[in-house]
């Protein structure tokens, strides 16, 4: 397709996009963030100003065109300003994973060379301060919050008003410097840099440029008709293209508002309070609310209890359907008008979902029965597929073909390929520009005609066009007997289960999958409290044998389905093991972004791996565990391995073929 | 240690410590024939952070309520603000600006969080039973007056998450940070903390010593703690009274204390003779 | 509508006035009980006591006259006035108040951690104390209170429902007031208890003597208040029972009704009291018209208590108390 190098009405960078909202939708909320326990609000008149000011202040400490400036913190109205200023200034935003280790930081801040960094508060200070000695480049750091902060040498340490405020007061020395500097900007020049915590090796940064942030957003606010009267709720790490897609690419492109939550932990009542139109939540936070859900109606009364899975059972039968149009009938549609009134309406309002238009989960397969449970309920959930180096949107769902087992039709401006091993490539005005200092790996991930591996293998389904991702590409291996092997397909299946949090199977050129499994600690945990098992840590929940025992069943279950398939029968688990320790990412066992790092994992817990498959019933082990503040120590545990029943297929000829 | 400025000091770090806010002297109390406290004298200073530690029977606690009210010594006298102060109920001593936690955790169980921090600003609603029934608004000025010093402090606290919460549902260590959010409610003069950090993990620890010191640091309150655990107080106090037996067997800086021989010997369980 | 359902309507409708006035009752044991764990025996004999001295004010009856005279050779009985009852309540709320404050400073603050049960036999003791005292300061004869309150049967609804039924229901205009009254009586409690600082107080020393003084609230002055509270409710029920069947000693008789109220309504919540003396009134009442001719009569003597019996084994906390949860 042909790519304008135009930008649509002459909107061609942030800021310039921010000029015209603080015209357009001068006195609209822009953002809203909760403070002192009440919601305050800016409107965009209001966020140009700090913008503005911001901006100011910024020429006013030394920032120059092409420096790089890090934004570390949680979601807050004052750090996505900061971004936008940065533009405005010429200047880089390099959003950073707030939770990383300081050695994570160091690197991303050495890397890119950042002279500047703004950050949320006296924790994302001292992380920055730790690793000052090695960041050769670095300048000034400025901070939002004060509060332990009054101390601290201020020679390089500014608070974030009075950056501000100098900024003002500098308002005629630097205005017209201000102006030039924006008026440089262009579809071409770099809008963000964002870090991707790659499953393997250190962090790449991708470099996005404002046409890739901006046509995207066009193109997929026009598809889902996303317009100013949108609330969203930004939650997500700041860090990750999808919230900088959301909460900056399609809410200054369509002069929505976004909300910041009060802290991490009130999400769930901020979103009650705000009820977002447009929401976006990965999988496992849809599953988090819904197990909430499921305790929930185990505490309540028998009549409730039961009138609540009588009229789940209806919703499932014609929910989905009526909110895909189809027809349906009368009475079916009475009475889910009765359970809207008295169950699902009320359900919608306390899990916040109530005006959700649009939402969208990501990031991993969702289960189906957790997809259909928000689809029965009315909620327009969506999948879509996409990638930091795809601006996001590679296929989406449009609304009223929505299934569990594909990820949609590509999104506008998107097209598809998939080559001979498997493996997705797309080409969209969104692709990166490249990966910031590492021309190898741009030229082994985007060919020269703009095509970029995903680095998943799939299929388009023939009829409807639609994608089924079955893997990672590189994930996806031969077993012994030369069947398929996708162990994330198993996992997935796996972890569908409320009880299970994380698994991973092994078996790449074995003749057998073995698997290791971590009980989720609420789910499993309410359940041993009903049934009076008593516990006092993970670890002794994990190895608790009526917890095995469940296991053991959702392990067979899992087997039964996974036989369905022929292609895929092979990869039936055989043995199993419930981890004495929660995988986490502090210790290098996952990503941030909470995807396992199945060779780390091989290599760390090798005598578990050799202990399923030599037979032995008991192994013994130590592992070494990072606590929050770094430091290091070990816990030891004797794990009971277990044998769990496979099934034959009746006409198995995966290997003949 | 005695020999301090009478006007105060600043210590290391900055921190301006004023002239004594409240003063013990000789102190004595006993229950039945069993003397808890033995004619025991020290002063808390404005502005700093004073640890009375000693091992388990020390009568650490005994002191605390000694200042707060809860027991009244036979012999000895306290002086709060340069005026002797008269034997007084536990409430008056709360209406001095005396606010204090509880080792076990005394809180209103059957409210949420919020309306037992609310509770701490009690003595500043001025409007009573009748003008709040005849003057409305006046009142309705006055609760959103304190609900906002209460939002401060849930925010300094971080407890955000739990304010409607019933506490009877939170897990310990929050349920002491609730705590310590009522008494700071209450603006105090002097804030007097009782073990706060027993039966911690080394999380919560770090987490209650980061707030005792931005406490202090922030609103410049006074702060006397009793603390069992050595190594805490030793990095949070600026000065520190060491009892054993009912006595006071040390008083001074942490490193004083620290080298003080008789401290070290009713730590390492010396016998006494 | 058949007959049978026309007169048991009237039956529920009477039934319903009747639980509000069990309700007033029980409401007083609960303030006392959520405010400082004491189980108030004396709550009945506390209306009887208000409902005596509001008589004896608004007819200017000379307190303690048998006494005087019967030392002195006097025969003095009346000081010749006759007060306003509106003048009156309130005078007697001040006597409450006072005898609230004696209450407590005599016995209540001695008793202080005490095993409930002492406190409970403290609230006996005080009970028949002051049905002795009442009789002492104005007689024992059976007097009639009319505090101005409308009596009798209510036309207007008769009227209408002999339109509509051909039937006349006969709903006592006392009734009707007294149900007005309660509700107001307990809108006002729950707002004075959510709203304002005493309020506040009264449910902070509720759960937790300690921390209420550490956040500066005199226990005294609390107990003072609630106890002042349990004697305001009890001027009321006092008032609305007096003024039904005269102001006599068998008033402080139902005070035992309010027990069932209690054991069903939960000993801790106000909504609890209500809802329970609603129940007893219109439980006991349907029970009477409809089973009652098979077994005699007489059943509103029992019902409540079997009633109550039957909670106590299935629910025990009552239909509102907290639940008694023990986790492992």
């Amino acid at each position: 397709m042909a790519q304008s190098s135009q930008a649509t009405e002459g909107l061609a960078s942030i800021p310039a996009l921010l000029q015209r909202n603080a015209t357009r939708f001068a006195d609209k909320p822009a953002y809203r963030e909760k403070e002192f326990g009440i919601w305050q609000t800016w409107t965009w008149a209001d966020v140009k100003r700090e913008v503005d000011d911001l901006a100011l202040g910024l020429i006013n400490l030394g920032v120059n065109e092409g420096d790089f400036i890090a934004i570390i913190g949680a979601n807050r109205p004052h750090l996505y300003w900061s971004m936008v200023a940065a533009q405005s200034v010429g200047a880089i935003p390099v959003p950073v994973y707030n939770d990383s280790a300081a050695e994570e930081m160091a690197y991303v801040l050495e890397h890119c060379g950042a002279r500047f960094a703004i950050v949320e508060d006296q924790e994302q200070v001292d992380k920055v301060i730790d690793v000052q000695d090695r960041l050769h480049q670095f300048e000034h750091m400025i901070y939002l919050d004060p509060r332990g902060l009054r101390k601290y040498d201020h020679h390089m340490l500014h608070q974030f008003s009075h950056v501000q405020e100098q900024g003002r007061a500098a308002r005629d020395e630097f205005t017209p410097d201000l102006e030039a500097r924006r008026a440089k900007l262009d579809y071409k020049s770099t809008c963000v840099m964002l870090y991707t915590s790659g499953t393997t090796g250190k962090p790449k940064g991708v470099v996005l440029s404002n046409r890739n942030i901006i046509e995207s957003a066009k193109n997929s606010c026009e598809f889902d008709k996303l317009g100013a009267g949108e609330e969203v709720l930004a939650y997500l790490p700041m860090a990750w293209v999808g919230d900088f897609i959301f909460s900056i690419g399609q809410a200054y492109w369509s002069g929505f508002c976004v909300n910041c939550p009060e802290n991490p932990e009130t999400m769930m009542t901020d979103l009650r309070e705000i009820g977002p139109s447009y929401f976006f939540a990965p999988p496992r936070v849809f599953e988090g609310m819904l197990t909430n859900v499921m305790i929930r109606m185990e505490d309540a009364s028998r009549m409730k209890k039961r009138m609540f899975d009588r009229y789940m059972a209806h919703a499932r039968k014609v929910g989905p359907a009526i909110l895909d149009g189809k027809p349906v009938g009368m009475m079916d549609r009475l009475k889910y008008a009765l359970g809207n009134m008295f169950i699902y309406g009320p359900l919608k309002n306390t899990l916040g979902l109530t005006n959700v238009r649009v939402g969208y989960t990501a990031g991993e397969a969702i289960g189906p029965e957790i997809f259909a449970f928000y689809r029965s309920l009315g909620i327009n959930l969506k999948q879509l597929y996409g990638q930091t180096e795809a601006s996001v949107f590679i296929t989406v769902h449009p609304d009223g073909e929505v299934r569990d087992d594909t990820v949609g039709i590509p999104a506008p401006g998107v097209e598809l390929k998939i080559a001979e091993s498997g493996e997705v490539f797309y080409r969209s005005p969104g692709v990166f520009e490249e990966y910031y200092k590492n021309p190898e790996s741009t030229a082994s991930t985007k060919d020269a005609e703009g095509w970029v591996a995903t680095g998943d293998a799939g299929f388009i389904e023939p009829g409807t066009g639609h994608l089924r991702i079955i893997d990672r590409a590189k994930d996806v291996g031969k077993m012994a007997d030369g069947s398929l092997f996708a162990p994330k397909y198993v996992e997935n299946k796996l972890k569908f289960y409320p009880n299970v949090l994380e698994a991973v199977v092994f078996g790449n050129g074995r003749d057998r999958c073995c698997a290791f499994i971590n009980i989720d600690l609420q789910a499993v945990g309410n359940w041993a409290e009903r049934n009076n098992i008593a516990y006092s840590s993970y670890q002794e929940l994990a190895g608790h044998p009526r917890v095995l025992d469940m296991v053991q069943g959702h392990v067979e279950e899992v087997n039964a389905s996974v036989a369905q398939d022929e292609m895929l029968s092979g990869c039936q688990i055989h043995r199993f093991l419930i981890l004495h320790k929660e995988l986490d990412a502090d210790d290098g066992e996952m990503t941030r972004t909470r995807k396992v790092r199945r060779r780390i994992i091989e290599e760390k817990f090798h005598d578990l791996i050799t202990g399923l498959y030599d037979g032995s019933e008991k192994v013994s082990t130590k592992t070494e565990v990072t606590y929050e503040d770094g430091r290091k120590g070990y816990i030891s545990a004797t794990l009971s391995l277990r044998d769990a029943k496979v099934y034959e297929v009746a006409n198995r000829k995966v290997a003949a073929e | 240690m005695n020999a301090v400025n009478p006007e105060g000091y600043t210590t290391a770090d900055g921190r301006k410590i004023g002239p004594v806010m409240m003063e013990m002297k000789n102190i004595t109390l006993r229950f039945g024939g069993v003397k808890a406290i033995t004619d025991i004298s020290f002063d808390i200073r404005e502005g700093e952070i004073r640890a009375i530690i000693g091992p388990n029977g020390a009568g650490k606690s005994s002191m605390l309520n000694v200042i707060s009210g809860f027991y009244v010594p036979q012999e000895g006298e306290v002086w709060f603000r340069g005026e002797k102060r008269a034997p007084m109920k536990p409430y008056q001593v709360a209406q001095q600006g005396i606010a204090r936690t509880f080792q076990n955790i005394a809180l209103f169980e059957g409210m949420s969080v919020l309306d037992n921090v609310m509770t701490g600003r009690l003595n500043y609603m001025k409007s009573g039973l009748f003008s709040q029934a005849i003057w409305k608004g006046k009142a309705e000025q006055e609760e959103v007056a304190n609900r906002e010093v209460v939002e401060r402090v849930i925010d300094f606290l971080e407890i955000q998450a739990i304010r409607k919460t019933p506490v009877a549902r939170l897990p310990y260590g929050l349920k002491k940070r609730v705590e310590l959010a009522r008494a700071l409610a209450a603006e105090p003069k002097l804030l007097l903390l009782d073990e706060p950090m027993a039966g911690m993990n080394v999380e919560e620890k770090e987490d209650m010593s980061r707030f005792i010191l931005d406490v202090n640091d922030e609103f410049g309150t006074t702060i006397a703690l009793i603390e069992h655990d050595m190594g805490v107080v030793m990095d949070l106090s600026d000065r520190v009274v060491v009892m054993d037996y009912g006595k006071k067997i040390g008083d001074g800086t942490p490193d004083e204390v620290r080298n003080n021989q008789d401290v070290i010997d009713a730590y390492l369980g010396v016998a006494h003779d | 509508m058949s007959d049978t359902l026309i007169y048991a309507t009237e039956v529920f409708i009477n039934g319903l006035m009747a639980g509000v006035l069990y309700a007033l009752v029980a409401l007083g044991f609960v303030l006392i009980y959520k405010a400082s764990g004491i189980f108030n025996y004396a709550q009945g004999v506390m209306a009887l006591f208000a409902a005596l001295t509001l008589v004896g004010i608004m007819d200017g009856q000379v307190p303690f006259s048998h006494l005087i005279n019967a030392i002195f050779g006097t025969d003095i009985h009346h000081f010749g006035w006759h007060l306003p009852a509106v003048l009156a309540i309130i005078l007697t709320m001040g006597v409450m108040i006072l005898l609230a404050w004696a209450v407590n400073h005599f016995i209540m603050r001695h008793l202080v951690n005490q095993e409930p049960i002492i406190l409970f036999m403290a609230t006996i003791g005080l009970a028949y104390f002051m049905e002795g005292f009442g009789d002492l300061m104005w007689g024992a004869d059976i007097k009639k209170l009319d505090v101005g309150l409308p009596m009798g049967l209510n036309t207007w609804i008769d009227d209408t429902t002999y339109n509509a039924f051909g039937y006349g229901f006969f709903i006592d205009n006392l009734d009707i007031v007294a149900t007005i009254v309660a509700a107001l009586l307990v809108a006002v409690l729950v707002a004075f208890s959510q709203y304002t600082k005493q309020g506040r107080a009264m449910r902070a020393v509720a759960d937790d003597h300690q921390a209420a003084l550490s956040v500066g609230v005199s226990l005294n002055f609390i107990w003072v208040m609630v106890w002042s509270v349990a004697g305001f409710v009890a001027l009321v029920a006092g008032i609305m029972w007096g003024a039904k069947s005269g102001v006599q000693f068998s008033l402080s008789l139902i005070a035992l009704k309010a027990l069932p109220v209690l054991m069903l309504g939960g000993f801790t919540s106000i909504p609890g009291a209500i809802v329970g003396g609603l129940i007893i009134g219109v439980g006991e009442k349907l029970f009477e018209f409809f089973v009652g001719p098979m077994l005699g009569g007489a059943t509103e003597n029992w019902f409540a208590y079997v009633l109550a019996l039957i909670f106590l084994v299935f629910r025990p906390q009552g239909l509102f108390g907290e639940k008694i949860i023990e986790r492992v």
